[in-house]
């Protein structure tokens, strides 16, 4: 008995060997500069993670085409983050120490973003992350080119109010960092501009029964609702629900993207979304960057979206900063960051306002075969006090 | 085998296990080193699951919950207080604080006398979902979804986590290897095996688990403060439900029950996930998953178990067998730890009990003293063994009153009426097949003996009644020998031994000879008359041999459908016309 | 008050078609089946089939009980017959046929949410309230499936059977009931009805692989509570369904999610045969 256990611990010990040789391999080549994508192949994300995965691989792409950044090739790494915590911490484990990344570009969850960025530190590699999310993430590695509450969340209040003249609101979430970020900030922003909250209600992430909540919201009466949901399945159901017990008032949905509202079909009629990106953006370098994504991946094409678009841009921002800086030396590429701008599809972009961006913020409204309708642009919304405490 | 080789044996895995840990930094990766922390973090809490599951049958998906406490004990204190040495301690010591607290109220949730297995393992299933719940409602103060981030922490490099960590992980497995192997680990054993048998050996089967639950989230909540303190983030993730069932996955893959198969699954399967999972995420789950089933189904003992047999095939015939000892005779104390004799042994007054509207025991109303040998008797379905099992745990009976040794059991569980000096022995051998017969006969011991928590006794104390009664049967020759391996007759003296290991003054004997030879019978008979007789002992019989009855009875009450119909001397059953109509009317029994 | 009133209704009846098929299983085989969400989400992807064949989304009906039968006929002959006499590793590979559900339909139908067609949907007038038309629709449904169990239970020779082994299997084996036929019946139609359950409440959700693990606990919860009888599962539906709504309706609907699995523990621990008559 005893002396099998020490064989276990012999087996054990040759297995780790054989793994660390394994590991070895992944040298790192001076002449390569590796992008390294941590990203929800699995569990909540893994929907939305091949569109951000592809838009990735076209900016690299070009970028290679046209010679790389500093004459370097660019690699790109990605790993299955789980949508989680405990993935995202085998993730950035192991594109930082075992791929040798030099940078992440990525959208996360909130909570695979916070455990990676531990190790981030630890690595010490610039991070760009391109997920809209609560706000308020701070660390010296840190870049964030995506929106946070405060920067889409009014156009869907002012709207409501210049529009529909609605004085009372009625706000619904998923009990989740981002869920409760969203709602807190649209309570105290309707409330500053003479709004009234009748209530703010919140299901567990998993629940999909919101029929109390929806009776309360009956018996409230409010002027308009306003949802922030987790992606996906609770974003459905809620959606479902509330058509399903006629509620008709003017209702925005701050969780829902293009393409689910899309595949919801009828119920999704007359919703307001806003976000930085939609994909009938009537620019030129949007129509370029569609087409040119249209080319690559043909028929296998995920729908561009405001995660991916990020992405896209955020692969750019990185290749700016390289370039501006002289070399991938984590600090200089840290300066140089907030210094440079990119033209993307959503616009010029710099990530100059305490590590984020002032975006042009876009409100639509679902039309009944599912495409949304583009009805006012917001310029350059301010990002408002997001990490004052980093320089 | 022997205690001594044993202790020799854990020592030299402890040096190797260390060993490797201390060369291990200077070998690995830095991506194999921070996996390997958190894996040994996770082996720990695995190895509670062992504990629970494996040896002392609790399915438990809970310990994910206790390992988030922890976490989180140090996440919410650095986050909103600053890290500092003392606030370190702090947390340490609230997060184990708080461990506690929750495993007490799991444990009296899950643990009570007739609780079902089930019961405890939904609830247990239930305790990380509310948990995580609280967590996520806690808003912006517990971070909800997305956790804690950012926290300083002890300045401490990866390469002496690995140790610390490492270190933590062999303390743990070497601590439960030797208490599991101890006489007190045992006990674990015996709960999973037999529970009933060991609440009616006097065993407070409910406190033992809820301490063991203690302890085990203890161990599980300072996995999670270290994990915590090493990572620096917390999520509501590590205390969910889904981290709980992973943990009974690698442990079940790993070999349940046997400590170094959890840990070596879990490190294996935790290390394998980082490289694979990126490639195949739903294929390797999907393996996984099917592992698991097949496992369950076909490999109950897990994989490690099947590595120690093709490992030990060159070794063949040198099975290892069960534990033993050295008998010898108590010194005599006759009722040493349980209840002094009362003026009547049993007094029974109007009992009865009935089943929905069908009524077994009606009026039952009668007086033992010690030194009576007292039989029941009467056709199948007279209520015999029902009588005995309402004397033998308070919560059976639906009315009347029981006094044993002049104390009213009231609703008492079995192992409260044993400490009135009641030993009960079931109608068929109900006895522990995994362990030994010394080992068996040491878990009756418990009561009047605490077992070592750490080794093992090489001597075992028995009264001399019960030494007669294991010559009388060959079993003082087999006491290495597992239960499981003996016979029928056997089992059934072993069960008896066990009872009156328990040094009861009130014995309570269902069909004890069931499956013995005539001689057996005859010298089994003979030892409970001089129980009876010398050590003043009441005796309540049930058997269906009324020759044996005749033999060795010193009174007998006839039971029919649920009344007494006969309370007298032998003579006065066999003069009894009565009783021959019963017997004829019903079916005779010989 | 009368929305209010109408929730509670309707919400225990969903409870009700989402446990049916549990406590079938439990109460033959004195085990839970943790695949259970697993059937449900089985139930959520046939009625995916039907609506992505343009067929009448009243198909989806027998389609999940007929799928769901056949997957609880593979999984009983081959995961759970080996495991009568280990109830917690019934458990365990219950748990794991859960996850294999999971990754298989992951695998086949993608992650993404997706639709079913609803055969009613909008807002009726009910008592004097505007209130969704398809959860009144499933009180009815509840209602209509109580009876058939009933029905079947009381009113048929398998029934009867059934009805012996879930009392006393030695003695029912005893009198040359077949029981192992009568777990392999069981089994099956558990997971047909889990698979109807889930069918059911896809037009109130969406259909994604995790369908089945939101409603997982309460079930487990109210069938532990409810012992082997459906008018006991129908009792704790009512109270535990009442009091989730009532808590989530004045308090917060986040407790009245733990509402039902709180409750239920404290029940089963203070009265151990819960909602059961003895």
């Amino acid at each position: 008995m005893n002396a099998i256990k020490l064989g276990h611990l012999v087996a054990l010990f040759r297995t780790l060997c054989a793994t660390a040789l394994f590991c070895a391999t992944g040298v790192h080549a001076a002449d390569v500069i590796k992008i390294g994508i941590p990203v929800g192949l699995s569990g909540a994300n893994s929907v939305v993670a091949p569109s951000v995965v592809q838009s990735a691989e076209l900016a690299v792409e070009e970028i290679n085409a046209k010679g790389g950044i500093l004459g370097k090739k660019v690699l790109l790494e990605v790993a299955d983050d789980g949508s989680g915590a405990a993935g995202a911490q085998k993730a950035f484990d192991s594109l930082l120490f075992q791929k040798k990344v030099d940078v992440l570009i990525t959208m996360e969850t909130s909570a695979a973003r916070n455990a990676g960025l531990p190790i981030v530190t630890r690595a010490k590699k610039p991070f760009i992350y391109t997920s809209f999310y609560e706000g308020r993430s701070c660390n010296k590695y840190l870049y964030v080119n995506a929106w946070v509450p405060d920067q889409q969340v009014a156009p869907v209040v002012d709207y409501f109010m210049k529009t529909y003249k609605s004085k009372t609101y009625f706000l619904i979430g998923s009990d989740y960092a981002y869920g409760r970020g969203m709602l807190g900030f649209t309570r105290k922003y309707a409330e500053s501009k003479g709004g009234k909250i009748l209530g703010e209600e919140y299901l567990p992430m998993d629940g999909a029964d919101w029929t109390p909540i929806i009776s309360k919201l009956k018996a409230a009466n409010p002027d308009a609702v306003i949802t922030s949901t987790a992606g996906g399945a609770p974003n459905v159901t809620l959606t479902k629900q509330l058509r399903a017990a006629g509620i008709k008032i003017p209702y925005g949905n701050l969780a829902v993207d293009e393409g689910t509202a899309k595949s919801m079909g009828a119920d999704a009629n007359g919703i307001y979304i806003s976000g930085s990106y939609l994909t009938n953006i009537d620019t030129p370098a949007n129509k370029t960057f569609m087409a040119a994504m249209q080319k690559k991946f043909g028929a296998n094409l995920k729908t561009p979206n405001d995660l991916s678009v990020p992405q896209y841009e955020g692969v750019y921002a990185y290749k700016a900063a390289v370039e501006k800086a002289g070399s991938t030396g984590t600090d200089a590429v840290i300066k140089a960051l907030a210094e440079v701008a990119v033209d993307g599809p959503r616009g010029k972009i710099q990530m100059n306002k305490q590590r984020h961006a002032p975006l042009t913020i876009y409100l639509g409204q679902v039309q009944a075969d599912g495409n949304v309708k583009l009805l006012e642009t917001f310029k350059d919304v301010d990002p408002g006090e997001q990490c004052p405490n980093l320089k | 085998m022997r205690p001594h080789s044993d202790g020799r044996w854990v020592l030299i895995c402890v040096a190797a296990a260390l060993l490797l840990i201390a060369i291990g930094p200077y070998l690995l990766s830095d991506f194999l080193v921070n996996n390997l922390i958190r894996g040994f973090l996770y082996a720990a809490v695995a190895l509670t699951v062992d504990i629970l599951w494996g040896y002392t049958g609790i399915l438990t998906f809970g310990q994910s919950a206790f390992f988030g406490i922890g976490a989180y004990a140090a996440g919410l204190i650095f986050t909103h207080m600053g890290f500092s040495p003392s606030h370190a301690a702090l947390a340490l010591g609230a997060g184990l604080g708080v461990a506690v607290l929750v495993a007490m109220l799991v444990g009296w949730l899950s643990f009570y006398h007739g609780a079902s297995p089930l019961y405890a393992s939904v609830v247990s299933l239930a305790l990380p979902i509310v948990v995580s719940q609280i967590l996520y409602s806690g808003g912006a103060f517990t971070g909800s979804s997305s956790g804690l981030s950012g926290f300083e922490s002890f300045d401490v490099s990866l390469q002496a986590w690995f140790w610390i960590a490492g270190l933590f992980l062999v303390a743990v497995t070497a601590g439960a290897w030797m208490f599991v192997r101890s006489d007190a680990g045992r006990v674990l054993v015996a709960i999973r095996e037999n529970e009933a048998r060991c609440e009616y050996l006097g065993i407070n089967v409910s406190r033992i688990k809820i301490l063991l639950l203690v302890v085990c989230a203890v161990i599980a909540a300072i996995a999670g403060y270290a994990f915590a303190c090493v990572q620096m983030v917390v999520a509501p993730e590590y205390t969910g439900f889904v981290f709980g069932t992973e943990l009974v996955i690698w442990v079940a893959l790993g070999g349940r029950g046997t400590l170094i198969g959890p840990v070596i699954g879990t490190l294996l399967i935790d290390t394998s996930t980082a490289y694979l999972s990126g490639n195949l995420p739903y294929i390797w789950k999907l393996v996984i998953g099917l592992a698991f089933v097949l496992v369950i189904v076909a490999l109950p003992r897990g994989i490690a178990p099947l590595v120690t047999a093709i490992i030990r095939r060159d070794k063949a015939g040198k099975t290892e067998s069960g534990q033993t000892a050295t008998l010898q005779a108590a010194i005599a104390e006759p009722l040493a730890g349980l209840a002094s004799a009362g003026s009547s042994a049993i007094a029974i007054e109007q009992v009865r009990k009935n089943f929905g509207s069908l009524q077994v025991l009606e009026g039952i109303d009668f007086k033992a003293r010690h030194g009576e040998l007292l039989s029941l008797v009467g056709p199948n379905g007279a209520g015999k063994t029902t009588l005995m099992r309402c004397i033998g745990d308070g919560g059976e009976r639906s009315g009347g009153k029981i006094l044993i040794n002049d104390h009213d059991i009231a609703r008492r569980p079995p192992h409260e009426c044993v400490a009135f000096g009641v030993g009960r022995k079931f109608q068929n051998a109900n006895t522990f097949d995994a362990l030994s017969v010394a080992e068996s006969l040491r878990i009756a011991r418990t009561r009047l003996e605490k077992p070592s928590l750490w080794s093992r006794a090489a001597t075992l104390d028995l009264p001399e009644g019960v030494l007669k009664i294991m010559r009388a049967t060959g079993l003082d020759q087999q006491v290495g020998v597992e239960v499981r391996h003996l016979s029928h007759g056997q089992k059934q003296a072993l069960e008896l031994a066990m009872v009156l290991a328990l040094e009861p003054s009130v014995v309570l004997l269902d069909e004890p000879t069931a499956g013995l030879t005539k001689s057996e019978r005859t010298l089994i008979g003979q030892i409970l008359v001089e129980l009876t007789s010398k050590d003043r002992l009441c005796i309540l019989l049930v058997e269906h041999d009324l020759d044996f009855v005749r033999e060795i009875s010193s009174r007998v009450i006839v039971l029919h459908q649920g009344k007494i119909v006969l309370d007298g001397t032998v003579a006065d059953v066999v003069e009894s016309e009565l009783v021959r109509t019963i017997y004829s009317g019903d079916g005779a029994h010989t | 008050m009368t929305a209010q009133f109408l929730d509670v209704i309707t919400t225990a009846a969903i409870l009700f078609a989402v446990s049916a098929g549990l406590l079938i299983i439990f109460g033959v085989m004195k085990i839970i089946n943790f695949a259970h969400g697993g059937f449900l989400t089985i139930g959520g992807y046939s009625a995916l089939l039907v609506t992505t064949l343009g067929l009448n989304p009243w198909w989806s009906i027998p389609f999940a009980l007929v799928i769901g039968f056949f997957c609880g006929m593979i999984v009983e002959r081959l995961v759970m017959r080996p495991l009568y006499s280990r109830p917690l590793d019934a458990i365990l590979a219950t748990w794991g046929l859960g996850i294999i559900i999971g990754q298989l339909i992951t695998l086949v139908f993608g992650r993404e949410v997706q639709f079913v067609k609803s055969p009613i949907s909008g807002a009726v007038n009910f008592l004097g309230a505007s209130y969704s038309h398809y959860r009144l629709l499933l009180v009815i449904a509840s209602i209509a499936l109580a009876l058939a169990l009933a029905a079947v239970l009381n009113g048929t020779r398998l029934g009867l059977q059934t009805r012996a082994v879930i009392m006393n299997e030695n003695l029912a084996r005893g009198l040359g009931i077949n029981s192992g036929l009568v777990r392999f019946i069981t089994f099956s139609l558990g997971a047909a009805l889990a698979s109807l359950a889930g069918a059911l409440i896809t037009p109130l959700t969406s259909v994604d692989p995790n369908l089945g693990v939101p409603w997982l606990v309460s079930a487990f919860m109210l069938v532990l509570v409810s012992g082997m009888s459906l008018a006991s599962l129908a009792v704790a539906c009512l109270v535990l369904g009442g009091a989730q709504v009532l808590v989530s309706s004045y308090g917060n609907p986040v407790l009245g999610g733990l509402t039902i699995v709180v409750l239920a523990a404290l029940i089963l621990r203070l009265r151990p045969q819960g909602f059961a008559r003895d």
